[in-house]
Formats: structure tokens, sequence, C-alpha cells
């Protein structure tokens, strides 16, 4: 099966896509059902034992949120609940910022739990593709559902929101070839481990990533068998951007540089999926990068150079600036924001943390943030926050973020995800039946107590639809406010399901929508 | 304070919007359910307009058009140097392509796509695409889909949704174009009543029936009070609810015993093909085939490539033959982002490259002929290739469509729809 050198090889994506070549169609039909059986019929509901929600704090009155901390919580966090808007009103603005930066040092000790069940997030690759050949649903499946439940429960918010943009930035498509074995330990070794490090660490583990170096062909790369997708990605979507200076001969030299930059096989001592360096595919020619000579014979130390170079370019430093600003302050930050971040990329050889300090300023949240749309994902994890949803199951919610086309590590192209509102607003259905699903009860093993929740919130059973964004901890406007009293004032008298309703009426509308 | 969130959401005016006209409008609403579930049809013997319904298929990766239809004519394709094991050999070999005109043939895996071929309806045109130089995948597709090559990429509609933005809706307007898919794709970014329907056959308004007419209403009015695009998309969103309703897509029948595969572009065009004959007033759509981008082990006549071959021409064969009772006003564009290079690489697929082939079908599109300009049978030369190793595009893409927008989507005011551009008609309708 395997060549006798201990490396894939160019010719190794025929056998990868025969191991894996049901993969796409048998995951989506199981994740999916049969399309005729109904919505969610056919899926079996695995206890995973009830698992309790938040510690529900004091009572938190919304309408005295400071607007400021508030939009701290949502620009840094996967949404509001009560005890995170307590925590952050007592750290302060800096103080709070700071904790989530150094996340290791919070306590997860309730997201821990809640994803103790998924052996394969702690497996090697070797081990995952030893138990889970046959079987390779069970690492997607585990690996995303661990995603949502660690964006809802995880006290390491800002780890959980940096975990996204680096997945988006850093695509991989799950279902590819043999990717479904191989992004459990890049979501973790890479992306989890240098996702609040340095830029230069983070694309360096990429770069080393198996699952990266298969989604991009890296793996298949070698001397007189050159090919330059992964070359021409890496400087396109990971540092330069397409509009840096690079040009066609660059991606071939990089390309070049790159050869023997490949996977262990299982024949290979290191365990499948280790990165190997193997000199016979190496290109040993001398190469000329962006205009730095590379002289011949550097082997491995060639691609660590092309590394450097580009890990250090200011237009990287300036590209990813570019989109932390968009991530985090506006979908059109201010100019100057963008030139700050990126001095302090090149002040500080690409240290996260300390872009983010420039970003995450009660200043330029209070200026210069203006509101995103929630995207699909964003939106589950910031209802199921609200609502203090208990989960015991969240295989449905895989399902919904499929219909919603937001389904984490599920973007087949290299760009990720789009971080825009011409590419969410205009898809609002399936984001409605997700929320009306929620509130209905429909997903088995995902449930949301209104009762409980409305006591927890202080409102008592007397309650006032006005005081919708009390329960849900997000501002709507007097006309939304007018519009629920009458939906509730109009709906029949027996009416049972009427707070459900409005629940689900007052998530849909846009005050929700936005963080 | 700038934090007030009612700041991004509406104007303020809409804050003191009267409450009681608001409780009429959801009361109004909300009554007329009836009727906003029987949209009336739109006839197309009552409609003024002789416009074609187009179909846009939007190849992603960047498809290999050398194979997908093979110049076998060409000598070079043949040469040593370019690409040995990859190169579909000539008609009559084993493996070998079927031949359309004397120099071009199908791949094997495109053969389903002889029938409509050879009945006149589609045509191939080759060595086209976009002029842009850009090998990105993604600025690619850009250029493409806004219809702006070689210009600065600060126009953010797309050609198709241009043209929709100048012609009146031939229908009612309220779901003029839909994108088969999770997202709009940048051919109809700015349409005018456009939305995403990735599956026709499920949208529907969640939750009890007994509230829904009132739930829908008061989303609605709420969605009023915010800002494009959201706006709209809520509105278009109830409304598209209520004409999707009355379509039977699980037991749709197509005509003629059309076989669409039952892969997800299968099921796509096939909804497409129901929502036309619905007459719900449709007038664009389209549908995406990705994992084009075969870098590795390209898989001509099995394998990767070879499946997605077979998964297009199935579902337009099947199309051909489904929509044979409207061909009359109907046409199909299928397009990718650019070729791949000419030569293959070294693990057995090609890089990105330059020119490429466009399918194009209708009953009105002059087929059975493959439109190009090879110079004198020649262009894989490698003096002739695109900085020295691609296609050249000889036929820019706008040509076709530009065309296809005049003649039969009823729209000169081809300017505005791609601009700085002036088209050469290659004859591709009729």
């Amino acid at each position: 099966m395997f060549k006798s050198s201990g490396v894939l090889g160019p010719q190794d994506r025929v056998w990868a896509d025969q191991v894996t070549a049901l993969t796409r169609r048998r995951f989506l039909k199981a994740v999916m059902g049969g399309a005729a059986a109904g919505p969610f019929a056919g899926l079996a509901h695995r206890a995973f034992g009830k698992l309790s929600g938040f510690d529900l704090p004091d009572e938190v009155d919304v309408n005295d949120l400071d607007p400021l901390l508030q939009r701290l919580v949502n620009r840094t966090t996967f949404g509001f609940t009560p005890a995170l808007y307590e925590e952050v009103e007592e750290l302060g603005f800096d103080e709070f910022v700071e904790t989530q930066l150094h996340a290791q040092g919070i306590d997860d000790a309730l997201s821990d739990a809640m994803i103790s069940g998924y052996d394969t997030l702690t497996m090697t690759s070797d081990e995952i593709y030893t138990v889970y050949e046959e079987d390779d649903g069970v690492p997607i499946r585990q690996l995303v559902e661990a995603t949502i439940l660690r964006s809802v429960f995880s006290k390491r918010q800002l780890q959980e929101r940096m975990v996204e943009f680096w997945s988006d930035h850093f695509n991989i498509d799950i279902l590819d070839g043999l990717v479904p074995f191989l992004k459990t330990a890049d979501d973790r070794d890479v992306i989890r481990t240098h996702a609040l490090s340095t830029f230069p660490q983070l694309l360096n583990a990429s770069a080393h990533s198996a699952a990266m170096l298969f989604y991009l062909d890296n793996y298949a790369n070698s001397v007189g068998h050159a090919q330059e997708n992964y070359a021409r990605e890496l400087m396109e979507l990971h540092t330069l951007g397409v509009d840096g200076p690079y040009t066609q001969q660059d991606v071939e030299e990089v390309s070049r540089c790159l050869t023997g930059w490949t996977i262990a096989n299982r024949d290979n001592p290191l365990g499948f999926g280790s990165f190997v360096f193997y000199p016979p595919y190496h290109d040993t020619g001398s190469k000329t990068v962006l205009g730095q000579f590379i002289p011949a014979g550097g082997g491995e130390s060639d691609g660590q150079t092309v590394l450097d170079i580009l890990a250090y370019h200011p237009s990287t430093a300036a590209f990813i600036a570019g989109k932390l600003c968009k991530r985090f302050c506006a979908y059109d930050p201010p100019q100057q924001l963008i030139d700050d971040v990126r001095d302090t990329y090149l002040a500080t050889g690409g240290d996260i943390k300390s872009m983010l300090r420039v970003i995450l300023t009660p200043n330029v949240l209070h200026s210069m943030a203006t509101p995103k749309f929630k995207r699909p994902f964003h939106l589950m994890a910031s209802l199921l926050r609200a609502s203090n949803a208990s989960i015991q199951n969240p295989r449905l919610l895989l399902e919904m973020l499929f219909i919603m086309g937001h389904a984490p590590f599920f973007w087949p192209r290299p760009d990720g995800y789009p971080d825009d509102l011409s590419a969410w607003a205009t898809s609002l259905l399936p984001r409605w039946q997700f929320v009306s699903y929620l509130f209905d009860g429909v997903f088995p093993g995902v449930s949301v107590d209104v009762d409980s929740l409305i006591e927890s919130r202080g409102l008592g059973q007397g309650y006032e639809v006005s005081a919708i964004d009390q329960v849900l901890g997000q501002p709507f406007t007097t006309v939304e406010v007018d519009l629920l009293n009458d939906f509730v004032a109009e709906l029949p008298a027996q009416y049972a399901a009427k707070f459900q309703d409005a629940l689900g009426v007052a998530t849909t509308m846009p005050g929700f929508q936005w963080y | 304070m700038p934090l007030e969130a009612t700041e991004y959401r509406g104007c303020t005016e809409f804050q003191n919007w009267s409450r009681s006209r608001l409780l009429r409008r959801i009361r109004r609403r909300s009554s007329s359910s009836v009727a906003l579930t029987s949209v009336p049809q739109v006839s197309l013997t009552d409609s003024e307009t002789n416009r074609d319904v187009l179909l846009v298929v939007l190849l992603r990766g960047g498809m290999d058009g050398l194979t997908t239809v093979v110049p076998y004519g060409d000598p070079n394709l043949y040469s040593p140097t370019l690409r040995p094991d990859l190169a579909v050999p000539p008609p009559g070999d084993p493996d070998g392509a079927i031949d359309l005109d004397g120099f071009f043939g199908l791949a094997p895996a495109m053969a389903p796509l002889l029938p409509a071929y050879a009945s006149g309806q589609l045509a191939v045109v080759h060595a086209t695409g976009s002029p842009d130089p850009t090998r990105s995948h993604f600025d690619a597709f850009s250029y493409l889909e806004y219809g702006i090559p070689l210009q600065p990429l600060d126009v953010y509609s797309g050609w198709l949704a241009r043209h929709l933005q100048i012609v009146p809706p031939t229908g009612n307007g309220l779901l003029r174009a839909a994108a088969i898919s999770g997202q709009v794709p940048k051919t109809l970014a700015d349409a005018p009543a456009t939305l995403p329907i990735a599956d026709p056959s499920s949208f529907a308004f969640p939750g009890s029936p007994v509230t829904s007419s009132l739930r829908q209403a008061v989303i609605e009015a709420a969605h009023e009070f915010t800002i494009e695009p959201l706006a709209s998309a809520a509105k278009g969103t109830i409304d598209t609810i209520a004409i999707l309703q009355g379509i039977d897509f699980l037991n749709y029948a197509p005509s003629g015993g059309a076989t669409y595969p039952g892969s997800a572009f299968g099921e796509a065009v096939k909804s497409v093909a129901a929502m036309v004959k619905a007459d719900i007033g449709l007038e664009a759509a389209t549908v995406e085939l990705g994992s084009w981008d075969t870098h590795n082990q390209q898989g001509v006549q099995a394998g990767d490539m070879a499946n997605l071959m077979a998964d297009l021409s199935t579902t337009l064969a099947a199309l051909h033959i489904d929509m044979q009772d409207r061909m009359d006003r109907f046409a199909v564009v299928v397009m990718s982002e650019f070729g791949r290079r000419a030569d293959q690489n070294g693990s057995q697929g090609t890089d990105h490259g330059h020119g490429n082939c466009m399918l194009v079908m209708g009953g009105h599109i002059a087929g059975g002929q493959v439109i190009a300009d090879w110079n004198s049978g020649e262009l894989l030369h490698p003096d002739l290739l695109y900085q020295g190793d691609s296609l050249q595009v000889t036929i820019d893409y706008r040509d076709i469509i530009a065309e296809i927008v005049q003649n039969r989507l009823d729209n000169a005011d081809l300017a505005t729809v791609f601009p700085n551009y002036t088209p050469t008609f290659r004859g591709i309708t009729n």
C-alpha cells in the first residue's frame, strides 16, 4: 500500500482517494440523514449524560449594561451570558482582555468535561488512522462537535474566537482525501497551540502540518515533479496577500524550495502523519525568492528560509493586520488602525497578543468598531449561550450548521469562510429555521428551559415581553420591542408556546443578528 | 454615545414609527396569509417578454478545458513534453476522444453531451475565458463574475446582477434570480430580488402553523428598519417561501424520460428546471460545481476529473432532455475561472493556466459547432502558448455572454453589463 520510502509521494493521491473515496458521500449521508425521511429522522440519539449549562449568577439588569463592556463581550466572545458580563464588570476592560489573552491561565473544567468523551481529540494522526480507518466520520464529527461545545462552554472565549479566525485563515477542507485523519492534529497542535502566540510560529507549524501538506498537495511536490499549489496559496492566502509583491516566477521558486516537505506514511517509524523532509524528493539547485538568492544544497532549510522571508515581510504584517482588524473591529476598518497593528506586528515579530491589544482598546471599540453580522456558527453559539441551552448531544447542531452553510472545517476552498456582510446577510431562512427549531425543542439532545430562563433572569412569571433584552442580553430597538409586544398581544389567548414563539421571533429580529 | 445599538439598525426616524400603524400592517399581512401562500403564476403567454431564462454554471477550481473538449487536431497536444500522461488520445484510439467536428472531441467522460451537441443546441467555445492574467482562483473569479477583467477590482456587482438591474422583471419580480448554493456568487452580487437557496425543496418557514403567518409578518416588519442587504433579503425570503411552497420538488418528474444523477449538482440543476417550469417569474439562476483544481493525479480517464466530468455531462444531458419543451426560452452557460497549464506537472496533474473552453446550450444557441480561433490548428505550438505555458484566450468570454445578453435577454445596454469593453459577437445565438 505504501511505498517503502516511508513517505507519501505524488502517486499516493490515487491511494488516498481510494481509502476515502466514500468519505464525502458516506459522511454527508450519515450527517444529513435520508432526505425523504424528514429533516431529523433516522439519527440515533447518542446519550452523553446530562451536563449542566452555566452557573447562573445573580440577576443582571440588561438595561443597566455598560455599552462599552457589552461591546467588549460581543467582540471577544461567542456571545453574552450573565455570568460572563458580571466577570467583565468585575475585572474591568483592560484586565478582562489580559485575562483572555493568557487563555491557558483560565480554568476551563466545564468545557473540558463536555468534550472529554471525544477520544480522537488527544490521539495522534497515526492512532486515529489505526482506530478509525473504516469509520473516518468519527474523527470528523468529534472535532466539529467539540468545536461547537467549546464555543459555547469554554471560558477561554477569545482563544476560541482566534481559533475560528486562524481556522479560516489556514483553511483545510476536512473531507479532502486523508484529511479526516489529519485535521484533528492540525487543530490541536497548529491552530490551538499557536492561536495566541506569534504568527511566524503559527505559520511554521502550519507549513509542517500533515493536514496542510496533504490538502494543498505539497506532499506530492518533488524534484522533477514540482507543483505549485501550496506555494501559491502560501503567499496569496497565508502571508503576503494576493496584492503582495510576488510573481509567477516566485511561485515556482517557492515550490522548488518546498520540494521534499512531505508526510510520513505508516511504514515510517515516526508514525503516519508526521512531518518528514525526504531528501530524494528535494530540488537541490539554487533558487531566488522575492529577490533573495538561496544557494544550492540548502536541503530542508530552503523551505525554512522561505517561511522566514514570508513571515517577516512587511506585506505579511499588513495583510494579517488588515484581516485581524476586519474580524475584530469593522468590515471596513480605519487604515490608521491597520497601520498601527502592522507596525506592532513588525516591532514584536508578529506577536498575536500584542496585535490584539492594539485593537481591543476602549477607544477602538468605542469609536471605530461598527457592527458585524453574526456568521451562522456565531449565531448558533451566541443563541445557545444567551438561552442557557443544555446540550446532551450536539449532533443535530452539526446538521444545522450544514443547512446554514457554516460547518467548521467544511469550506472546500483554501480561502476559508468569508467574513463579509454580503456573503451571509442574504441567506436568512436557515437561520430562522435554526432559531425556531431550538425553541420548539426539535433537536433531541439540545434543550432550552424557557421557564427557568425567564426566572433566572429575575423576571418571574409575570414577565413582560418588553424585558426580552433582559433575557437575551442584547439590546433591541424600541420598534423591535413594540413589534414583540404586538405579536404576543395578537396570539390566541390559549396558545401555550407564547414565550417560546416570542423568543424565536426576538432572536430572528435584526437586533440579535449583529455583534 | 456612539455605542447605541440602534444607531446601526436603522434610521432614528423609525424609532418614532407609529405603533398602531405597525400593528395594522401586521394584522393585514397576517390575515392575508391565504393570498401569501398562493402567489399567482406568471404564464409565459401572458408575458410581454421573449427573454430566455439563463442558467450560469460555475466550475470552481480551474477546469482543464484541454481535457473536457480535446483539440486532438493540434499535433502539439501530443508532443512528449506537453502532457504525455494526460492528453486524451484522438478518436479511434483506445480511450480516445469522441469527435465533434474533425478537430475537437469530447473526453470520454463527457460523451453524454454528444446528443445535445448533435441536436444543434449545444455549442463549445474554445480558447476563451477572461483575459486577465491572474492565476489566483479568487481574483480570477472576481474578474470573471464581476465582469471586469483587466480593470481595478472596485466594482462589486456581478455582470448578471447589472443585467437584472437594467431590465424590468419578466414576472412578478419577487424572485428574479436564485443561487442554488449557500451564498450568492459574485455573478449575482447586488442583484435585485435574488436569494441563495441551497435546497429549494426545504425552503419552508419553521415552527407552529398556528402562528406561522403572524410570525412572518412581525419578522418582515422588523426587517424594514435594518440595513441592506438584510432588509431586502428578509422580505425576499418571506416572498420566496410562499412562491416555492407551490412547487413539489421531491416529486418533480422531468420530461422526456430525463434522469438527473443523484449528485448534489444534479439535484441543484434539476431544481432549477422545476422552478423554470413552475413559471414563478425566475429570470436567472446559478449553480456551482467545485473541485476542478486538479494539481495532483488529475484522473482524466478515471479518477477525480473523470468523475467531475461525468457529473457535469450527465446532468447537462438530462437538463437538455428535460427542458426540450422550454428550450425556446432557456439558455445555459458553463464556465470556469481559468484553464490549466498546457503542460502537465510532476504529479500527474496540471497547475493554474489561462485559456479554457465554455459550454453554451439553448434553443437559440448556434449549437453543433466549436467556435474557436485556433491559429491554423496550432494554438498549442510552444511559441503561441500564453506566457509560454498555457492556452491563449483568443475569444473574450464577454463576447459570448454579451451576445446572449443582447439577443436572448433583450438587453442592449452592454456597456453597463460589461463596462469599458466593446464586445465582438461570435455568432453564438441564432
